[in-house]
């Protein structure tokens, strides 16, 4: 892959995959003329990369569906092209391509964007990072246990959230979803495992089964709707699951070659530049005063300190499981093995040391800066340490 | 198969013994649906409390003792844990992807049910472990939770959990004192005349769903009193309970030995005191055993008159007392207090005793302070 350098092309380019492999940069004119316009704001031209990112990134939190996720899209192309190539080296048993974890990953781009503080992060690069490993690695256990199921299996291990997503994915409208999924619902509370384990391989639902779906569909409906609806069938409620199934599976298997695919408009330019929207101007300025950048500044550097003091007093084994792991980016399961022991223990070690640092950073933190410590800001210094981690180890190796 | 999991997330492995054992005990379900719920429950309550006695030195233990989870499981969805200071309510879902956390309302909403901390908790039976992959606390529920009306739960997305299950560790230890809770109105009382009629219509497993089949001011009204909350249990699994009059009588024993009590023949003490029915002939009891911190105690309960009840609390061991401080005390069934309705021992005593007047057909709920192991709290029909 070449590396872009550009600041304009860091922001408005998105990777073209030619088979598995990385091809070429494809440019977007609409996100090029809103970062030249962006550009033109700021004297002399503010060209780190780190900048623009926060930038777009408080806009995304003002407007999350403005230009600005577009922007951090293009952005987090490269990093999650190597989270995705990493994460999916070593996974022998899955087919995955590239692309395709690519395309899962990217697809989650929201949860990264959401997971990012903002205000004390460091890099969001780093944090997407990380963050595209998790996502694809627990993308990859789903699927593993999704494929042994039977499809009656498969529904019981659905989250409603994760269904209603299917069906909307797959065009249905509001309406619908809703029938489906209180269809869903009802069988979930009919058609229990009737043991206590082998569930994966769920038989069809018998005659009588499906009745009883079906009635207490049609009693739940009706509670539900002020105009009385005719009684739904045993059998359209079967085929309204299997219809869930369908949806939910190729959920998990996503069309890859929609990659490619120019958005309607982009590439042609003719989208107008009225869509660009406005810069933000109060926003830009506030970043650039002089006095924000260094209190910044000067956080990042006590973090940084309090972090790299910690991980010293860490013993040589507990430092050296978190190089391979976020360093080396190894798998637990290859870490286990370089070391000699279970996953199971190398999965503890890893979290036993995470905790160790969350508690040194969070008291440091509670006595330098004077934040009194809440199960909310400890999730955001959870993230700052994961982010840091991944970008310590990441420039040690270079 | 590699099962790969994030390092900031609990997992804990579920023997395949731990499954059957926990299996077996919940064959006295009402429904296939509520053995299920109630074996997930059972499952992250046991493995959870073991995992995490290792994890910290705080003090551990289930917010009610187990049968009363049991039944609560019967329910609803949920069960709950008491970890030093803090209430802590598990989740259980089968659901593989973790997108989402479904609360049931009534544990945000019942003001008794309320806790500190909400932990989502996915299950796998067939893979053998139980992950826990989030928490929240009551006050992020109220604020960023979304209510949904059809199944009545909060739901939160997973980016509004906190998922690194580290921090929740840290937080305990470190901010123990932190605000997790959000206020939340009363729930208004109903009468018991309500509570019969919706125990007896609820009392059916036509109703598959109760908990979505009644309002949920008046659901929960019946849910927050323990007793109807057991009675609608009971009713549910097909046990009928009779008058304890009835249960004195030959042919009524086997029904109250399911709920744990005997019939015991007696010689009258106290009573041939009154001179009222000072006669030597035996009399009859019911009798229950109770454990109150290590100690066997028993808890008789006869007639003395017409529309005149005995209870008594007696030690079981030879020559003990009954410690300063125990109460045996009477309710009526919608929990209200009465004139004479407790008996406190001031200095250790021999027997704790009350007498109450009853119509036909009256219920009440003894409970006794502090409370024996494995209570259950019950209504007693006169």
């Amino acid at each position: 892959m070449i590396p872009r350098q550009d600041i304009v092309q860091i922001f408005a380019t998105f990777i073209q995959f030619d088979f598995d492999r990385f091809n070429n940069w494809i440019l977007d004119p609409r996100l090029r003329r809103s970062m030249n316009k962006c550009l033109d704001e700021t004297t002399p031209k503010e060209v780190s990369e780190n900048f623009w990112a926060i930038y777009w990134h408080k806009r995304w939190q003002k407007q999350p569906k403005g230009i600005a996720r577009d922007h951090l899209l293009a952005y987090l192309q490269e990093v999650c092209f190597w989270s995705t190539k990493k994460t999916l080296t070593g996974f022998t048993s899955t087919q995955y391509s590239i692309p395709d974890g690519f395309q899962i990953a990217i697809a989650r781009i929201d949860k990264v964007l959401k997971g990012f503080d903002g205000d004390r992060g460091f890099k969001l690069k780093s944090y997407a990072s990380i963050t595209f490993s998790n996502l694809i690695r627990e993308f990859l256990r789903q699927r593993q246990e999704i494929d042994i199921c039977s499809e009656w299996s498969l529904l019981r291990k659905l989250s409603q959230k994760r269904l209603q997503e299917s069906l909307q994915n797959a065009g249905l409208s509001t309406e619908v979803q809703k029938k489906y999924i209180l269809a869903w619902n009802c069988f979930k509370n009919i058609y229990v495992p009737e043991r206590s384990a082998s569930t994966r391989r769920l038989a069809k639902p018998s005659p009588e089964a499906w009745n009883a779906i079906a009635d207490l569909y049609n009693q739940q409906r009706a509670l539900q709707v002020s105009a009385p609806e005719s009684a739904i069938s045993p059998e359209t409620i079967e085929k309204w699951l299997l219809i869930c199934v369908k949806t939910s599976r190729s959920y998990l298997y996503p069309d890859v070659t929609s990659i490619n695919k120019p958005k309607p408009g982009y590439e042609s330019g003719e989208v107008a530049d009225s869509l660009i929207g406005e810069v933000e101007e109060s926003l830009l300025s506030e970043m650039i005063i002089e006095e924000e950048i260094e209190e910044r500044n000067q956080q990042q550097t006590q973090i940084n300190q309090i972090l790299l003091s910690a991980l010293q007093k860490l013993k040589p084994d507990d430092q050296k499981l978190l190089e391979l792991y976020y360093g080396q980016k190894l798998k637990q399961e290859q870490i286990a093995k370089k070391l000699n022991t279970q996953q199971y223990n190398i999965s503890r070690k890893l979290s036993r040391t995470r905790k160790s640092l969350l508690k040194s950073l969070s008291l440091s933190i509670k006595e330098n800066l004077h934040i009194s410590l809440t199960s909310d800001v400890l999730k955001n210094i959870s993230v700052i340490i994961e982010e840091w981690l991944s970008s310590h180890y990441h420039t040690n190796q270079q | 198969m590699t099962i790969i999991f994030n390092p900031t997330q609990i997992v804990i492995q579920l023997p395949e013994t731990l499954q059957q054992t926990t299996w077996n005990k919940t064959q006295n379900a009402a429904t296939p649906n509520s053995r299920w719920q109630t074996y997930l429950n059972q499952l992250t309550l046991d493995a959870f409390m073991s995992s995490a006695k290792e994890e910290q030195e705080a003090t551990i233990k289930p917010w009610l003792n187990s049968q009363t989870l049991a039944n609560i499981a019967e329910l609803v969805n949920g069960t709950a844990i008491i970890l030093g200071d803090a209430k802590v309510v598990l989740i259980p879902s089968e659901a593989e992807d973790i997108e989402e956390l479904r609360l049931p309302q009534e544990w945000i909403d019942i003001p008794e049910w309320v806790a500190d901390y909400y932990l989502a908790v996915q299950v796998n039976v067939d893979a053998g472990f139980l992950r826990i992959w989030g928490y929240t606390t009551h006050q992020q529920v109220k604020k960023n939770g979304t209510y949904d009306p059809i199944d009545r739960t909060y739901t939160l997305d997973d980016t509004d959990l906190i998922t690194d299950l580290n921090a929740f560790w840290v937080a305990r230890e470190l901010c123990p004192e932190e605000e997790t809770q959000t206020a939340v109105s009363p729930i208004p009382a109903i009468s018991p005349t309500q509570a019969n009629n919706l125990i007896d219509r609820l009392g059916s497993t036509e109703i598959l769903v109760p908990r979505l089949a009644i309002p949920f001011t008046l659901w929960s009204a019946l849910l927050q009193n323990d007793a109807w909350r057991n009675s609608l249990v009971e009713k549910r699994r097909g046990i009928e309970r009779v008058s304890v009059l009835n249960w004195l009588q030959e042919e009524a024993t086997n029904l109250a030995a399911q709920f744990g009590w005997r019939q015991v023949e007696f010689q009258p003490s106290i009573v041939g005191a009154r001179g009222d029915m000072a006669t030597a002939i035996p009399h009859k009891a019911l009798a229950k055993q109770l454990t109150i911190g290590n100690q066997l105690y028993e808890l008789k309960i006869f007639p003395i008159e017409t529309h005149t009840w005995r209870f008594e609390l007696h030690s079981l061991a030879l020559g003990a007392m009954i410690p300063t401080g125990v109460t045996l005390r009477l309710l009526t069934e919608d929990r209200q207090s009465f004139t004479g309705n407790e008996h406190t021992a001031i200095t250790p005593v021999e027997m704790l005793d009350l007498e109450v007047e009853l119509d036909p057909g009256e219920g009440l709920i003894w409970e006794i302070e502090p409370s024996p192991e494995d209570y259950q709290a019950e209504i007693l029909h006169f």
